[in-house]
C-alpha cells in the first residue's frame, strides 16, 4: 500500500524570486509554477491571503501589487519578481488597525471572514482612487469580490465609514463626535 | 428602517450604565484576528512533516470501474502513497449513510456513480506534487447510461444502486385531518407544478482536513471544518473502525462559512485519516473549488412539486395537497430528513386543517445532497406561495387579500399546525399591514419605484415592475429526535410514547481564571455566526461582568458530549438557555465558596456585580480572589440546557410521532421590487424591503447580518444559482464560479429592513431562531413579485432560478 520513503526526485526546475512583501525583502527558490497566493501563504507567512476558488472569481486572494490590486491566485510568484506586494498583514501599524479594518469591524462587515482580507484590500484601493465614492461607485469598485455571508449591505456601510475616517485623518481638526480616527 | 439607520454598536469593553448587554449590538470579538490575517482556518493548519493528498475522481457520471492502474504513480519517487478501494476495504468500514441499506465506501466500489466521485487517494509532499501523481493513475471505465432527471429516475430502468431495486430510496405519504373530504367539498381545486433548481450554500471556504494518527494510542486527531462535529462524528469514527473517544474531530474557531454544506464532508476526513495511518505522518487535504462544486457531496434540494389547493368561492383555503420529488444525487447522505422539515411549517402562515404530504426521495448520478440553510423549507415555501398566487388568479381575487383572509390570527397563537408543530408568537396580519404602509409611504407614491405612473411608463418601455407581499415563516431550534424518523420502522413509530423521546441538550462550560476573567467553552462549532461574542454578552449579564472579561473557546468531539450544534437556527435560543444555566450555577458555586471561606451560612453572602459580598460588612471577594481560594475545582461549572420543546406539552404529539419540532417561528414579510426586461428576460431586484420578527434580538447587529446574508443567498437561488447537468451524459455544467453564479455587489439590491418584536413564550430570553430566515423567505418573495410584475402577460416564475433564459422561454410561450 504505502511505498518506501524515497527522496524526492528534485528534477523539477526552480528559480530564485525576490519580492518585497509588506516592506520586507523576501528571496526564495521556488518552482515557476508556484502561484503567488501559495507563495505568500506558505513562504511569506501571509496566511491572511485566502484562497476561495483559484480561478479568479471570488477575490479572497486579492493583494496589492505595486499599488494595483490583483488576484494572487492568477499570478505565479515569479511574476512578482522585484515587485512590491502588500497584504492585509501589512495594514495595521503598531497594533492599531487601519481605518478600513476598523470600519469593517465597526459596521459588522464580516461574518465568516474568509472574504475579508480581499475586501479590505479592494476597499483600500478603491478609496485611494476615489476618496468619496457613492453607492454605485462602491458596487462597481467591489464587484470583483464575492462575499457569501453579509449580503454586502454592511460592506457598503463600512466603505462609507472608512472614507469618513480617512478624510478625518487628512483633516485632523474635524471633529464629528463619532469614532475619533 | 434600519437600511438607513445602522445599529449603534458597542465594543466588548464598553460599560453600558446599568443596561444589559443582551439586546445590544456588541461588536464581535472574532473580527480582529480575521481582519489582521491572524485567524486560523483549516488551510492554515500545517503540522510539521505534513503531506498533502489529492484525489483521482471519476470523469463519468455512471460507469463500471474496470481497472485502476496505480503503478506509474507508485513507481514515481515523489509519490508517498496510493490508496484504492481494495486497500480501504481491507482495513476500514463503509461510511454510515442517511438511510438503511446503502453501503457507501469512501472511494467508489467498482462503480462510479457521479462525476467527481473519488476513486483513488494519492499523497505527496505538497498539493502540486500530489496532483501530478494523481494524473499518473490510470482508470479504465465501462460507461453506463446515467440517471439524470429526478422525475424520470422514479421509473427508469437504469438503477443507481442495483441492490436497492429502485431509484426511489424513501417515500412517505402522511395525511392530516380529512383532506379527501376537504378536496371533495371545496368549490375549487387549483393545481400547479413548480420546480426548484439544484442549489447549495457554496461557502467561500471549501472543505478541508488535516489528519494525524497516533500509533501508541491507536487514535486520530483530525482538524477539519466539518459542521456539527459532535453529532456527525460517527460518520468518521465508524468508518475508521475506532471507538468515538479515539477519533478527535477538532474544528478551528474560524470556519469560512458552511450554511449546512459542511455537515457531510466525512469522506475527506476519512480518506485523509486512512492515509495518515498508513503513512504515520500528518496528511492534509483542502478541496479545490472545482472538486467542491462537482463532487463535494454538498449540493442541496432539487425538487419538482405538484401541489393542489382546495378553496371556496369566498376565498377560504380548505385543503392542501403537497407532492414532490427530491433528487438527492448518488447517495442518501445524512441529512435525508430535509424532505420532512417542511412539516414544521406545513401550511406556512395559513390556517388549513386538512393536508396530505407526500414525497419521493430519489437517487440519480449526481453528487450527493447535504444540508443548506433552510433545509428543504425554502422550496416548500416557494411552491406553496406560487400555488397561492395561482389560486388567487383562478378565483379572480387579489393575491394579497386572499393571503390576508387565510392568515393565522394573533388570537390563534400559539397555533398548532395539523402536523403537530406549534407557532409561538407574532402578528401576521399586522406585519402584512405594516409592509403595506411602508410601501405606500416610500414607493407607491410620486417618485417611488411603484408610483403607478412610473410603473406604466416603464411597462411601455418593456420593463415590467411588481412586488408581492406574503408572510413567510422560519421554523427555528430543531429538536434532534425526529431526525432519524426515516430510519425508524413503522411499528416502532406507532408504539412510541412521550418517554421514548430522546432530545439532545446544549452543553456549555465556564471556569474562573486566576486573573478573575471567565473562560467559557462551547460544544458547538461556528462558521461566522459570532457565537463567541454572543456567549460573552449573555454571560456578562449573568455574572455582572463586561463581555471583554469573558473569553470563549471550543471543545473537540471527544471533550464535548454528543450534541446537535449549530444548525436549524438553534444557537440563539440554545445558547441563551445554556448561558442562563451556567450563570446560575457559577454564581451559586462562588457564593458557597465565599461563605465557606468566611465560615458563614450561604444565606449570609450574595453574588453581585462580579464579586461575592458578605451581608452587613464591607467584605467582598472578587472573582480573582475566589479563583485563588479554589483548590477543588469549585469555580468551574458546566450546564446542559434541555431543548425547550421537551418541557412543553404542546409538542407532545409531534415529539411522539417523530414529526419535526421547531418551537420558534420567526417570520418575515418581504417586498422585493422586481423589474423584468421582457426583451432579454433579465430580472433585476431594484430594492428589497423586509419586515422581520425574530422575537427578542440578542444582538441586533448580528441578527441583521444573518438576514442580509440569507436574503443574498435567496436572491441567488431565485435568479442565478443552479447546478445544471447535461441530460444525456450526466456531466455537471456548473463546476467553476464562472458557471455557478453567486450574487455579487452587482446583483444585490439595497435591503431596507424593519423589525417587530414578539418575544417567544417558549424560550429563555424570548429569542427565536434566526439563522436561516432570508434564504427561506427571499426566493418565495422574489418569485411572487415576478408573478405580479408579469401578471399582464400571464407568465409566472414557476421554475427557479428564473434565469433570463427561462424567462424568455416563458414569455415566448405566453405569446403563442
Ligand atoms: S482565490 Fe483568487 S479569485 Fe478566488
Ligand atoms: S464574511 Fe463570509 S464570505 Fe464574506
Amino acid at each position: 500500500m504505502s511505498i518506501e520513503d524515497t527522496p524526492h526526485s528534485g528534477e523539477r526546475p526552480t528559480r530564485e524570486v525576490a519580492v518585497t512583501v509588506n516592506g520586507e525583502a523576501v528571496t526564495r527558490e521556488v518552482e515557476p509554477r508556484l502561484k503567488l497566493s501559495d507563495f505568500l501563504r506558505n513562504e511569506c507567512g501571509c496566511r491572511g491571503v485566502r484562497v476561495g476558488c483559484e480561478h479568479g472569481v471570488c477575490g479572497a486572494c486579492t493583494v496589492s501589487l505595486d499599488g494595483d490590486i490583483v488576484k494572487s491566485c492568477l499570478l505565479y510568484a515569479v511574476q512578482a519578481e522585484d515587485r512590491d506586494v502588500e497584504t492585509v498583514e501589512g495594514l495595521a501599524e503598531d497594533g492599531k488597525l487601519h481605518p478600513v479594518q476598523e470600519a469593517f469591524h465597526e459596521e459588522h462587515a464580516l461574518q465568516c471572514g474568509f472574504c475579508t482580507s480581499g475586501f479590505v484590500m479592494a476597499t483600500k484601493s478603491l478609496l485611494e482612487e476615489n476618496p468619496d465614492p457613492d453607492r454605485e461607485e462602491i458596487k462597481e469598485g467591489l464587484a470583483d469580490n464575492i462575499c457569501r455571508c453579509t449580503g454586502y449591505q454592511n460592506i457598503y456601510r463600512a466603505v462609507d465609514r472608512a472614507a469618513d475616517k480617512l478624510a478625518a485623518d487628512l483633516e485632523p481638526v474635524r471633529d464629528d463626535g463619532e469614532e475619533g480616527a | 428602517m434600519s437600511g438607513s439607520e445602522p445599529q449603534v454598536g458597542h465594543e466588548a469593553g464598553d460599560e453600558l450604565e446599568g443596561r444589559s448587554f443582551t439586546g445590544q449590538s456588541v461588536r464581535r470579538f472574532e473580527d480582529r484576528r480575521i481582519l489582521t490575517g491572524e485567524a486560523e482556518y483549516i488551510h492554515d493548519v500545517t503540522p510539521p512533516n505534513c503531506l498533502e493528498m489529492a484525489l483521482v475522481r471519476s470523469v463519468h457520471a455512471h460507469a463500471d470501474i474496470v481497472d485502476v492502474d496505480t503503478s506509474a504513480a507508485e513507481d514515481h519517487p515523489d509519490c508517498e502513497c496510493v490508496l484504492t478501494i481494495d486497500d480501504i476495504e481491507e482495513s476500514y468500514n463503509p461510511q454510515p449513510c442517511g438511510l438503511e441499506g446503502y453501503e457507501e465506501w469512501s472511494l467508489a466500489d467498482g462503480k462510479a456513480r457521479f462525476v467527481g466521485e473519488p476513486i483513488a487517494v494519492v499523497v505527496a509532499a505538497d498539493r502540486y506534487l500530489a496532483e501530478d501523481m494523481a494524473d499518473l493513475v490510470d482508470v479504465t471505465y465501462e460507461t453506463l447510461d446515467p440517471v439524470v432527471d429526478g422525475m424520470a429516475a422514479r421509473e427508469a430502468e437504469t438503477l443507481v444502486h442495483e441492490d436497492a431495486g429502485s431509484n426511489v430510496a424513501d417515500n412517505e405519504r402522511i395525511s392530516f385531518g380529512d383532506p379527501d373530504a376537504a378536496f371533495a367539498d371545496a368549490d375549487h381545486v387549483v393545481e400547479g407544478t413548480y420546480e426548484w433548481g439544484r442549489v447549495s450554500g457554496v461557502p467561500l471556504e471549501t472543505a478541508g482536513v488535516v489528519a494525524r494518527y497516533d500509533e501508541d494510542g491507536d487514535s486520530f486527531h483530525i482538524d477539519c471544518n466539518i459542521q456539527l462535529h459532535t453529532l456527525v462524528d460517527d460518520t468518521v469514527y465508524e468508518t475508521l473502525g475506532r471507538p468515538a473517544d479515539r477519533v478527535e474531530l477538532n474544528v478551528p474557531a474560524d470556519v469560512g462559512g458552511s450554511f449546512g454544506t459542511k455537515i457531510a464532508i466525512h469522506r475527506y476526513c476519512n480518506l485523509a485519516a486512512m492515509a495518515a495511518e498508513q503513512l504515520g505522518q500528518p496528511v492534509k487535504f483542502v478541496e479545490d473549488r472545482i472538486e467542491n462544486l462537482q463532487g463535494g457531496d454538498m449540493h442541496c434540494s432539487e425538487r419538482t412539486y405538484e401541489m393542489r389547493l382546495a378553496c371556496d368561492d369566498d376565498g377560504t383555503m380548505r385543503g392542501l395537497d403537497v407532492w414532490f420529488v427530491d433528487d438527492f444525487g448518488a447517495w442518501p447522505h445524512y441529512p435525508v430528513n430535509q424532505v420532512l422539515k417542511p412539516l414544521s411549517v406545513l401550511t406556512n402562515a395559513y390556517a388549513i386543517d386538512d393536508v396530505v404530504y407526500e414525497y419521493d426521495l430519489v437517487l440519480t448520478n449526481k453528487t450527493a445532497q447535504t444540508a443548506y440553510r433552510g433545509f428543504g423549507v425554502d422550496p416548500h415555501q416557494y411552491a406553496l406561495e406560487m400555488l397561492v398566487d395561482d389560486a388567487a388568479r383562478e378565483l379572480g381575487v387579489d393575491p394579497t387579500e386572499f393571503r390576508r383572509r387565510n392568515l393565522v390570527t394573533p388570537d390563534q397563537l400559539p397555533y398548532r399546525l395539523p402536523s403537530g408543530n406549534v407557532y409561538d408568537s407574532g402578528d401576521y396580519p399586522g406585519a402584512m399591514d405594516r409592509m403595506d404602509e411602508i410601501l405606500d409611504e416610500n414607493e407607491r407614491c410620486e417618485g417611488g419605484l411603484l408610483d403607478p405612473a412610473a410603473v406604466e411608463q416603464r411597462r411601455e418601455e418593456g420593463y415590467y415592475r411588481g412586488t408581492q407581499t406574503a408572510v413567510l415563516i422560519e421554523p427555528g431550534v430543531s429538536g434532534s429526535d425526529w431526525t432519524d424518523r426515516q430510519r425508524t420502522d413503522d411499528e416502532a413509530l406507532a408504539n412510541r410514547s412521550r418517554d421514548d423521546v430522546a432530545e439532545l441538550p446544549e452543553h456549555l462550560r465556564a471556569e474562573v481564571q486566576p486573573d478573575g476573567t471567565v473562560l467559557a467553552w462551547l460544544a458547538t462549532d461556528s462558521a461566522g455566526q459570532g457565537h463567541q461574542t454572543l456567549v460573552a454578552q449573555l454571560l456578562a449579564d449573568e455574572l455582572g461582568l463586561l463581555p471583554s472579561d469573558i473569553e470563549v473557546d471550543y471543545l473537540d468531539s471527544v471533550e464535548a458530549p454528543t450534541e446537535y450544534g449549530s444548525a436549524a437556527s438553534r444557537m440563539a435560543v440554545m445558547l441563551s438557555g445554556a448561558s442562563v444555566g451556567v450563570g446560575e450555577q457559577l454564581r451559586e458555586r462562588l457564593a458557597e465558596l465565599a461563605a465557606d471561606h468566611w465560615a458563614v451560612e450561604r444565606e449570609a453572602v450574595d453574588y453581585r456585580d462580579g464579586r461575592v459580598e458578605r451581608g452587613g460588612t464591607d467584605d467582598a471577594l472578587s472573582l480573582a480572589d475566589l479563583a485563588a481560594l479554589d483548590d477543588e475545582g469549585r469555580t468551574r461549572v458546566s450546564y446542559d440546557y434541555e431543548h425547550p420543546a421537551t418541557g412543553l406539552p404542546e409538542f407532545d404529539d409531534a415529539l411522539t410521532s417523530k414529526y419535526p419540532v421547531y418551537p420558534t417561528a420567526a417570520y418575515a414579510v418581504n417586498a422585493p421590487i422586481v423589474e423584468v426586461d421582457v426583451e432579454t428576460g433579465e430580472v433585476e431586484v431594484l430594492k428589497f424591503y423586509t419586515l422581520r420578527d425574530c422575537g427578542t434580538m440578542l444582538n441586533p447587529m448580528i441578527v441583521e447580518g444573518q438576514a442580509h446574508g440569507g436574503i443574498a443567498q435567496g436572491v441567488g437561488a431565485a435568479l442565478m444559482e443552479e447546478f445544471g447537468y447535461d441530460q444525456d451524459t450526466g456531466q455537471p455544467q456548473a463546476i467553476t464560479m464562472f458557471d455557478y453564479l453567486l450574487p455579487s455587489t452587482k446583483n444585490m439590491p439595497d435591503i431596507e429592513m424593519e423589525h417587530t418584536v414578539h418575544p417567544s413564550p417558549f424560550t429563555e430570553t424570548g429569542a427565536k431562531g434566526v439563522g436561516e430566515g432570508g434564504m427561506i423567505d427571499a426566493p418565495a418573495a422574489i418569485a411572487c413579485s415576478i408573478n405580479d410584475a408579469l401578471e399582464p402577460l400571464g407568465v409566472t416564475a414557476d421554475r427557479l432560478p428564473f434565469t433570463a433564459h427561462r424567462a424568455r422561454k416563458r414569455l415566448r410561450e405566453a405569446e403563442e
